[in-house]
């Protein structure tokens, strides 16, 4: 069996990713792959890294049996990867350490970051935070209006928020600005990109600190059942809670992956964020990597549209698109309202608010495997909670939650 | 023969100082207003033309010229349509150099052969901001082929082993980014610009352009005295004046017309 070695060198995954970026950003991007590469034998990184994940993140998080859930779909065992139980309230606190530890070893004095959701920069604010860095978050003033808790929480962690009014007010031109504030000011700033997107090697570098989800998800899961699971499910916007999990077992050719990103009003329609199952998508070169993008004949990048922020991106990191050339991750979409449903039922029959982005993944447990597949074993990646998607949900819902 | 099919390439016989290339999105604000701002352009005889293709998230600009991509992307511009407005123009070219500047995707998705084989004999240079020197070489053959230089960016970031590796065989000119910011920002820094622009001169012999924050006349006469620059790029400021005019267009063309005047030095 051949093991699963990728990207190469250049931060490709087979034809996927790569840096494709203005020679301003060559320079800082060729030093941060090379201060990673070191960082990557240094032990007592590895030491203070783990350190505050098991006590400022809480880590390891649970594998919890959703007993009422299994019972529920009446399909295979449910577990859930609990990362919505780690600080801040998601899985990108994982990322945010590793790479603004990285960017302090690397004599870098401020941090900046893009958000869509919140939850990245809410976790990148905390973390700034603990490491007495000014933080600035670039954040869609769409996404501004959506999403006001973690608006707040962002600003109590002491980051400046900087509105972006430009395109579509959403994560990608987030990520626009972000990339052009870094460019002017890359002498004393670490760019802490949220997602498994972006140029090399900001694909395997999130990537790689995100494992440690499946790292010990595939450890809790053979200590319990003392065997593999037989489905690793998790959602999609840029890949990043997805990557985390399914890494690890990548090379258990027996696990079935499933990948599941969100259909906005419908995979087809020009309201989607589905980047890879779209009959809109297709590969192309956006935010410095080759991978499936959402645009059109001309090659100009469409809106994504979701309920959920933080899957309201028209691209997607790389090596998903690769993963899925490759047939080893089989990717699926689920509109909104199939999500809100799962969101609701979720919440009723486990006790556990989901966030509106793992909900995609719930919503396709309920659809797909209902009364089927009983002696399996599944592991869904439950990576965020629903906390800051009260407002959304609600108004969806048509509750005041003002009220 | 072959020879008889290859014609000569303007960029090969650029003045020798004091170059002026202007930069200009195309279809902005619309796609007949685009024809006549480049008509005026043109007029002026600059040395080198420019053409910016919309991209709808052009990372390495500014909000100006991100605010004109807007525009002409607004009025149904395509890269099919940007093309023949080039193509239309070329035949007033006269020994104006034709360069494009672009983002990958943009003629990735048009397909890069058939790209090619539109602008081959009429465009002199393409400037793929977002093609770096580690990703280039599958365009770069297919461009020299073609008799199409690949133009060269350099920042100040970009260290001497690099700069060095980036220039080998370089050809038509050298954009060299005067601040590590993106197309229209910052206050120029003479004294860097000409250290940086010095070493340059010692790795090619290709003329070097200062590009990014060149906004007047004032600037335009400092690089000329102050520093070894071949020449500049001016972009953003050129724009710039159709937002200050309130989008006026009449007035906009009248005082494009004088700027152009004041900065040919």
């Amino acid at each position: 069996m051949k093991t699963y070695k990728q990207p190469n060198k250049l931060g490709r995954f087979g034809e996927f990713g790569g840096m494709y970026v203005a020679e301003t950003l060559m320079p800082i991007l060729l030093e941060l792959d090379e201060s990673y590469k070191k960082i990557q034998k240094d032990k007592k990184f590895k030491r203070e890294l783990n350190d505050l994940f098991k006590n400022y993140v809480g880590r390891p998080s649970p594998l919890y049996h959703a007993k009422n859930l299994t019972k529920y779909i009446n399909g295979p065992k449910i577990y859930f990867k609990r990362d919505e139980l780690n600080h801040t309230g998601a899985h990108k606190i994982n990322n945010c350490l590793g790479q603004i530890l990285l960017a302090k070893k690397m004599g870098k004095t401020r941090i900046i970051a893009e958000t869509g959701a919140g939850q990245h920069g809410v976790a990148v604010s905390a973390v700034s935070a603990y490491f007495s860095m000014p933080c600035f978050i670039f954040m869609g003033s769409k996404d501004i209006e959506r999403q006001k808790p973690n608006v707040f929480r962002m600003k109590l962690l002491g980051a400046t928020i900087i509105p972006v009014e430009s395109g579509s007010k959403s994560l990608k031109d987030a990520m626009n600005e972000a990339l052009r504030e870094w460019i002017k000011r890359c002498r004393d700033s670490a760019y802490v990109i949220g997602s498994t997107a972006g140029p090399h090697p900001y694909p395997k570098m999130v990537r790689d600190f995100q494992s440690v989800i499946g790292k010990e998800a595939r450890e809790q899961i053979l200590k319990v059942e003392k065997r593999l699971p037989d489905i690793v499910c998790a959602c999609i916007g840029g890949g990043s809670n997805s990557m985390g999990l399914f890494y690890p077992f990548l090379n258990d050719k027996k696990v079935k992956l499933i990948g599941v990103e969100a259909a906005g009003e419908g995979a087809n329609t020009k309201k989607t964020a589905a980047t890879m199952t779209s009959a809109n998508s297709s590969p192309g070169v956006l935010h410095g990597s080759y991978s499936y993008v959402l645009q059109n004949k001309d090659g100009q990048i469409n809106e994504a549209h979701s309920i959920s922020a933080g899957l309201d991106y028209p691209g997607v990191g790389p090596e998903h698109s690769y993963l899925k050339e490759t047939k080893r991750v089989k990717y699926f979409s689920i509109t909104d309202k199939e999500a809100l449903n799962a969101f609701q039922l979720c919440s009723k029959l486990e006790g556990i608010i989901p966030a509106l982005e793992p909900s995609h993944a719930l919503a396709y447990l309920i659809k797909s495997f209902k009364n089927k597949d009983k002696n399996k074993i599944l592991i869904l990646n439950m990576c965020g909670r629903g906390d800051k998607d009260l407002f959304t949900a609600a108004n969806a819902l048509g509750v005041d939650a003002n009220e | 023969m072959l020879w008889e099919l290859m014609q000569m390439n303007n960029l090969d016989f650029l003045p020798k100082k004091k170059i002026l290339s202007l930069f200009m999105t195309c279809g902005f604000p619309n796609i007949i207003q685009s024809k006549k701002i480049f008509d005026e352009i043109l007029s002026h005889r600059p040395d080198i033309i420019e053409f910016g293709l919309p991209f709808s998230d052009p990372m390495a600009d500014g909000p100006i010229i991100q605010r004109a991509n807007e525009l002409a992307l607004k009025s149904d511009i395509t890269t099919k349509k940007s093309l023949e407005l080039i193509n239309k123009l070329s035949k007033n070219k006269q020994s104006t150099s034709f360069v494009i500047m672009c983002y990958l995707n943009t003629i990735r998705k048009f397909g890069l052969n058939k790209f090619i084989k539109n602008i081959k004999n009429i465009v002199d240079g393409l400037i793929i901001v977002d093609l770096p020197f580690e990703e280039e070489t599958e365009i770069k053959n297919l461009l020299t082929e073609n008799n199409i230089h690949l133009i060269k960016l350099i920042s100040p970031m970009t260290d001497r082993k690099r700069a060095k590796k980036i220039l080998k065989n370089s050809k038509g000119f050298i954009y060299y980014i005067s601040s590590t910011g993106i197309t229209g920002s910052n206050k120029l820094d003479h004294r860097e610009i000409n250290n940086n622009v010095k070493s340059l001169k010692k790795i090619s012999s290709t003329p070097v352009l200062v590009g990014f924050g060149v906004k007047s006349k004032q600037d335009v006469v400092a690089i000329s005295k102050q520093t070894n620059a071949d020449g500049v790029i001016i972009g953003s400021a050129l724009i710039q004046k159709y937002f200050d005019l309130k989008m006026d267009f009449n007035k906009y063309l009248k005082s494009l017309k004088k700027f152009i005047q004041e900065v040919k030095i």
